[in-house]
């Protein structure tokens, strides 16, 4: 059956060799894409990937500047960890409409969160700190309003310089140094073409 | 097999899919590869700048974002609720403000201001500026030029500052055509902030105080603040010079600036109602700010009339100053988190409030106006009046403190509360002491209010002939200004 429509597919003999070069183009294509855009960091928690872009080096330079930078990473607040088929799906969510936003231009100068992305850093406030919510005996003061201030709010509606300060947009770090993206063509193709250059 | 019996049109539709795919996929590779590489590249000067260059297209050669978003100045589309950058006939909205500047030049024509772009052409086409022609000159100083242009600051580099403003306005005519622009508030070798107007300098040297040492974050107030203040024409300091001077040796407050005119027996002219000895506020929207809690938190001008902007990876600051009600995303959004709406409200709610009391004010000068001209109608004495002027100065000082800063109602609502109430106080008191005088004459009864419902019917009641301003603006302008911009054209061809 699978055999049957392989053959079923492919071209005539004289057709081959054309398909076969333009299928090699499509694939090669594919993976300079692939490289260019740095694809494969998507799948990595590490921080850089989410200033491939450039879009969010404030956001970069904040949590770099924090408390947050020791222990947290932007995936371990801003995608869910209840399970990782929710992770990679949450991931892939946001991660296409930003490169549609950003492709197209559409990117907002002051960027906010959406209720889906607060409803997980909200959980993820949770994930690491839930002996503080559970366990009064960790507090260094106990309210009497403690049930109610930690169930009908939000982590930053208190805590609001956490981690990215209270200031959105360019505005909060106007002139952060924040990693570049490294050249895309290998240090070796460099030097060679250098080498070339100079005879 | 299958495929043998499939006809040729399958392939060829196969290869063209294919084929679009790849190319589709190539546009993008290719807008990923610019996108990466758009940070890169900053500052390509394309033209280098000549000191104190006058023309902001020349600079924008080199600055194109910035430029760009300058250009926009040029919209007029957006109405606030009480602004915006469309012309609006303030005259016509609210006639009352004729009688309130009978006898000076405000009461020919008041409109809100357009955007930056517009600078030079809005001070050329105001019939305040009168329509001079040979032998005929403008009632206005050439200082009246300093906040137009950056053609300002090119002259400036060459006279001295009372060589600038001296003679009538027509004289630096042909001298003066762009509208304010880079020059004015940037150095041309560095791009630096600069202060480039003296007369904000001099206000700091005689407070003590070296605007050299000014914060990068005081300067991106500070530049606007060279225009955005309470000014006056000081001309004792030179003999026959409209010296530009910023009244702040005292403080800031509407008061501490009345008590330095008042030190000096300054008037800016005498009221052709009432015989008061009247000051015309300017806009004292820098002092105002610095009274509201935006300025006391070192929030700059620019923060919210110039916010920073990228575009790929390239930071700037937006050069479209506008009123932030325009962009609230960019501007009040940035600290604040509550929706655009709520915010708008907010503003509106503190606007509205001011404008209530500030309606209120005004009708009452009106009155009192017409009160006191009746009571000279009866054969008022000098001394039964000083009194009662005086109380009119004080409370006009105070509306217009407060009508002419503009954006205060938002800036120091606070502030600008007290300053109308204080005002309303003296309207008041100004008018008991006129119900006495106008007792003493016998004329115990209400002075009726004048019919001013429209602008034209104000106008009249002052006595403006308004159809011979008109006529004449419309000659000056056929003539006197085309003149203008030939000489200008002419001298800019050789740059």
């Amino acid at each position: 059956m699978v055999k049957k429509f392989i053959y079923s597919i492919l071209p005539p003999g004289q057709w081959q060799m054309p398909v076969i070069i333009l299928l090699g183009i499509f694939v090669g294509m594919g993976i300079y894409i692939i490289k260019i855009s740095n694809a494969g960091s998507y799948l990595s928690d590490d921080p850089e990937t989410c200033i491939n872009c450039h879009v969010m080096n404030s956001q970069y330079a904040s949590w770099q500047h924090s408390s947050h930078r020791e222990v947290a990473n932007c995936n371990d607040c801003h995608v869910p960890h209840n399970n990782v088929f929710s992770k990679y799906f949450f991931k892939a969510k946001d991660g296409l409409r930003h490169s549609t936003m950003f492709t197209l231009r559409l990117e907002p100068q002051v960027i906010q969160i959406k209720d889906a992305g607060r409803r997980v850093v909200h959980q993820n406030c949770i994930r690491c700190h839930e002996p503080l919510l559970q366990d009064r005996s960790m507090l260094a003061v106990v309210n009497s309003d403690y049930f109610h201030t930690r169930t009908d709010r939000e982590c930053w509606d208190c805590h609001r310089e956490t981690p990215h300060g209270t200031v959105n947009s360019l505005s909060s770090a106007p002139y952060a140094r924040v990693p570049q993206l490294e050249n895309p063509v290998p240090q070796w193709l460099r030097n060679f073409m250098d080498k070339q250059n100079n005879n | 097999m299958a495929n043998t019996k499939r006809k040729p049109i399958f392939y060829w539709l196969l290869f063209t899919g294919t084929v679009i795919i790849v190319f589709l996929l190539g546009m993008l590779a290719s807008s990923i590869t610019n996108r990466r590489a758009e940070k890169e590249y900053v500052y390509k000067p394309m033209v280098e700048l000549k000191q104190g260059e006058p023309r902001n297209s020349e600079w924008g050669k080199n600055f194109p974002r910035e430029y760009q978003s300058y250009i926009q100045t040029m919209d007029t589309s957006f109405r606030s609720k009480h602004n915006g950058n469309a012309v609006i006939d303030m005259l016509e909205v609210d006639p009352r403000m004729v009688v309130l500047w009978a006898g000076y030049a405000f009461s020919k024509e008041y409109t809100q201001g357009r955007g930056h772009y517009y600078a030079v052409d809005d001070i050329v086409n105001s019939l305040r500026t009168g329509a001079p022609s040979a032998g005929n000159p403008s009632p206005q100083p050439n200082t009246c030029w300093s906040c137009k242009s950056p053609d300002v600051t090119r002259l400036l580099g060459k006279m001295t500052p009372a060589e600038f403003y001296n003679g009538s306005w027509d004289t630096k005519g042909p001298e003066i055509v762009n509208p304010i622009g880079c020059a004015d508030c940037h150095d041309t070798k560095t791009m630096n902030l600069v202060i480039t107007r003296p007369a904000l300098i001099e206000a700091f040297e005689r407070q003590g105080k070296d605007i050299t040492k000014a914060t990068h974050q005081e300067m991106r107030s500070l530049v606007c603040a060279q225009c955005h203040v309470e000014y006056y024409f000081d001309k004792k300091k030179i003999e026959g010079t409209a010296y530009l001077t910023f009244p702040w040796d005292k403080g800031f407050s509407a008061e501490n600036i009345e008590e330095y005119y008042d030190s000096y027996g300054f008037t800016d002219w005498t009221h052709s109602l009432s015989k008061a000895p009247m000051l015309k506020a300017q806009h004292p929207e820098y002092e105002t700010y610095m009274m509201g809690i935006h300025g006391q938190r070192g929030v700059a001008c620019a923060d919210c009339h110039m916010p920073y902007k990228s575009e790929g990876g390239q930071k700037f600051t937006d050069h479209h100053i506008q009123s932030p009600l325009n962009n609230i995303a960019n501007s009040c959004q940035v600290c604040h988190r509550e929706e655009a709406a709520t915010l708008l409200a907010n503003v509106y709610e503190r606007q509205d409030k001011i404008i209530e009391n500030r309606n209120k004010l005004e009708e009452l000068l009106v009155r009192a106006h017409v009160e006191a001209k009746k009571a000279w109608d009866l054969g008022a004495t000098e001394a039964e009046m000083k009194a009662v002027l005086s109380d009119i100065r004080k409370s006009q000082w105070r509306w217009d403190f407060a009508a002419a800063s503009h954006g205060a109602s938002f800036h120091a609502p606070l502030e600008i509360g007290r300053v109308i109430a204080n005002g309303i106080t003296y309207a008041q008191e100004a008018r008991i002491k006129l119900a006495r005088v106008l007792a003493g004459k016998g004329f115990n009864q209400e002075v009726a209010y004048p019919d001013i419902t429209t602008k034209a019917k104000a106008q009249q009641y002052i006595g403006l002939d308004m159809v011979k301003l008109n006529a004449d603006k419309e000659v000056f302008k056929k003539t006197t200004l085309v003149d203008w911009m030939n000489k200008a054209k002419e001298r800019e061809s050789k740059y």
